[in-house]
């Protein structure tokens, strides 16, 4: 029987290495799948946290959740094209406009 | 029909202004004129009209201006004696310079900049000169300021005329604070502004409060600081001789025959207050001697001809003011009238002979232009005697009414004295003009003789009218005394009388206005004035009469000093610098560059460099790299759960 730890283990583990992805790959399109992944893993705690608590509300947010990242993956990967053409690479170690 | 007198200049300032330069320059002039003649076509035919129903004044209601609290404007516009007189000199005078001033500015590529100046002029002018309360009279007040302004710098590409016309602002721009005051406090006093209602306020009180009537003194006192600027009295006549920079047509109409004349206006206009303040009326009437005689010391050593005018109208002014300071307001507005036409005769003669000389200024090296401009030195010897008073002509009635006025008015005579003294000075200097300029050997140089020639018809057409003027005019204010003798009533006294009204309260201060005087005395004091007036004439024509004769020169150097003291005017443009426009400036430089710069600045710039100083100390961390980033908000969130858990 699947309870709700192995759903919320699964979701930590999903999560940190959405996480890591983005602390520690150099590539932005690796960076953005790591962002997609901690999405996802919040997605699974939502879904289980509806099926045990019986509600639908968990559930709703699902689909907002993938709206919104569906939406994120889109203006991310226009924003990665424009940077590419901008700079001629997606590595971050080059990209370091931010510096104070 | 008034309102037509009024919109005709304003529409060819318009015409002139705005339209003419996108599409016909050349007819500039002829806009200008003929919106000058209908509106004095318009002012003759509603004088006639009024004086046809007895010449009773009338209000002309135009609209609403001014509603707040307790303030209420109306835009109205008096018709009465005295404004209706106003209204034909301002337009007649003005018709004629401006005919007059198309064959001065010919040369000219912007004439009509010039002719737009000149009838925005004609057109403020007759709003201060028919506005039936104080804040329509401001508004032409103010009005005129700016085209004077305008004018004086019409050349302005160089310098000191530009400088000159800055001078005019500045120095009227003190008078107007002081009319400013006056009309604050007579709002404050009265609540109303109106001419109308304010003389049915005081004119039929019997006792006032001793606080109205000091309220009145302050305001009287006030509104004459303004009269000062405009009228070119003591302290602030500094302004009218440099003004001399503009065209010569601006000087014959600006600067001596109308807005010059405003403070004196103005005064007549409120004489029931006036009558009212007598403290402020023996200043009013010192001030006016003390610049009569001033101004006409220093034009005895000017070379310059406009100069010599310029000053003579300063000294002429001084004459008014000092009727008005002894209560003889016909007096003044009678020397206002007469003076109008002589000075403006005087300036376009002496135009005529600038442009003739190739705008030359100097009369030294003049001389003999008698054989070349007949007519010039006709219309221009008609307005030295008028303006020295040779008996019969227009300047020796105003004036011998104002001396007459200033003896019986000053139990010492001491006003009288100055003023004859003056009178003599006038007529040395005017007659010296005359000489230098018209008679002895022509001492110009070859090139400018060959060209020497008389004016074209359009020019010496209106000096004839002018000079027409100049001797006719005086005979509709002949002095009951020569009146008597020959059967002529004076007019013009009977003429102003409902304007002139001395408040019940006053009467017995200004009862010497009326009383009978001896008739010996009074052709005594005619006949002294005369007398001194002809010795120094006779001086002047002795000295100048053909070319300057070398004991002039002698003098010169002998009187050193004083010619010196006289040729710099007192050095009052210079005491003035140093007391008053240098400190200023050094004022003005101390808050620029200390306060304005560094505090202030200092403030703003400061506030800026310090979040620059922080931003600098902590951006360090900022690598730039954006993973590092992300790694820190990791790391504080976590820092911060963990600190939640516990």
């Amino acid at each position: 029987m699947v309870s709700i730890e192995h759903y919320l283990i699964l979701a930590t583990v999903v999560f940190f290495c959405g996480m890591f992805a983005v602390l520690f790959r150099r590539n932005i399109i690796f960076m953005m799948m790591g962002i997609e992944l901690m999405l996802n893993a919040v997605n699974i705690v939502f879904v289980s946290a509806s099926n045990e608590l019986g509600h639908l509300d968990g559930q709703i947010m699902v689909f907002f959740v993938v709206t919104v990242a569906a939406c994120e993956a889109a203006i991310g990967l226009a924003m990665v094209i424009a940077i590419f053409r901008r700079y001629g690479t997606i590595n971050t170690d080059f990209l370091r406009v931010l510096r104070g | 029909m008034l309102w037509l007198v009024v919109l005709f200049p304003l529409l060819g300032a318009i015409l002139n202004g705005f339209i003419l330069p996108k599409h016909n320059k050349k007819q500039s002039h002829l806009v200008a004129v003929l919106a000058m003649v209908a509106s004095f076509v318009c002012a003759l035919i509603t004088f006639v009209d009024f004086m046809g129903n007895g010449g009773s004044s009338t209000v002309l209601f135009g609209f609403d201006w001014i509603r707040a609290g307790g303030l209420n404007v109306p835009f109205e516009l008096i018709l009465d004696r005295l404004s209706g007189m106003m209204l034909l000199v301002v337009t007649g005078i003005g018709t004629l310079i401006h005919i007059y001033a198309g064959g001065y500015m010919a040369d000219e590529k912007t004439t009509y900049r010039f002719f737009s100046y000149l009838n925005l002029f004609v057109f403020m002018m007759l709003l201060l000169v028919l506005g039936n309360n104080l804040l329509v009279m401001f508004v032409g007040w103010e009005g005129v300021g700016l085209c004077s302004y305008l004018l004086i710098g019409y050349w302005f590409e160089k310098d000191e005329n530009a400088a000159a016309g800055m001078k005019a602002f500045l120095v009227n721009r003190i008078g107007d604070i002081g009319f400013l005051l006056g009309i604050f406090l007579t709002f404050k006093l009265f609540g109303t502004l109106s001419f109308t209602e304010l003389r049915d306020a005081v004119v039929d009180v019997n006792s006032f409060d001793p606080m109205v009537l000091g309220g009145i003194g302050l305001i009287t006192f006030c509104l004459f600081i303004g009269a000062c600027g405009k009228s070119a009295q003591i302290p602030l006549y500094v302004w009218l001789p440099d003004a001399m920079a503009g065209p010569t047509p601006v000087s014959a109409l600006i600067h001596a025959a109308t807005m010059v004349t405003a403070g004196i206006y103005m005064m007549t206009r409120l004489n029931f207050f006036y009558y009212l303040a007598p403290d402020t009326q023996t200043l009013v009437a010192i001030v006016g001697a003390a610049t009569a005689l001033f101004a006409a010391t220093i034009a005895v050593v000017q070379s310059d001809i406009k100069k010599v005018l310029a000053y003579s109208t300063v000294s002429q002014l001084g004459y008014m003011v000092l009727a008005c300071g002894v209560g003889a307001y016909d007096a003044g507005v009678f020397h206002l009238l007469t003076h109008a036409c002589f000075k403006a005769l005087l300036f376009l003669g002496a135009g005529s002979v600038i442009v003739a000389m190739h705008h030359k200024q100097d009369m030294f090296e003049m001389g003999g232009l008698k054989k070349y401009m007949p007519k010039t030195h006709f219309v221009m010897l008609v307005g030295v005697l008028a303006i020295i008073g040779f008996p019969g002509f227009s300047g020796f009635f105003s004036k011998d009414e104002i001396l007459w006025k200033a003896f019986i008015g000053d139990s010492s005579h001491l006003l009288w004295g100055v003023g004859v003294l003056a009178a003599a000075f006038t007529s040395f200097y005017m007659v010296r003009l005359l000489c230098l300029t018209f008679y002895g050997e022509n001492r110009s140089d070859k090139h400018t003789r060959d060209h020497l020639h008389e004016t074209p018809a359009h020019m010496w057409g209106p000096l004839m009218v002018l000079a027409i003027l100049s001797v006719g005019i005086g005979f509709i204010g002949v002095p009951a005394l020569i009146g008597h003798s020959i059967g002529l009533e004076n007019i013009f006294e009977h003429y102003l009388e409902p304007i002139i009204t001395i408040p019940i309260q006053a009467v017995d201060n200004w009862a010497y206005l009326e009383a009978e005087y001896d008739h010996g005395l009074e052709w005594l004091v005619m006949g002294a004035s005369v007398v001194i007036v002809f010795f120094s004439a006779g001086l002047a024509i002795y000295l100048y009469g053909s070319g300057p004769k070398p004991v002039t020169v002698a003098m010169m150097n002998r009187f050193n000093r004083s010619y010196n003291t006289l040729l710099n005017k007192y050095w009052i443009d210079e005491l003035y610098f140093k007391y008053f426009v240098n400190p200023l400036k050094q004022m003005s430089l101390f808050f620029y560059k200390i306060i304005d710069v560094k505090i202030v600045d200092g403030i703003v710039n400061g506030i800026g460099q310090a979040f620059l100083m922080i931003g600098g100390i902590t951006s360090f961390k900022m690598s730039g790299n954006l993973q590092r980033h992300a790694m820190v908000a990791v790391i504080g969130l976590f820092c911060l759960l963990t600190a939640l858990a516990l």
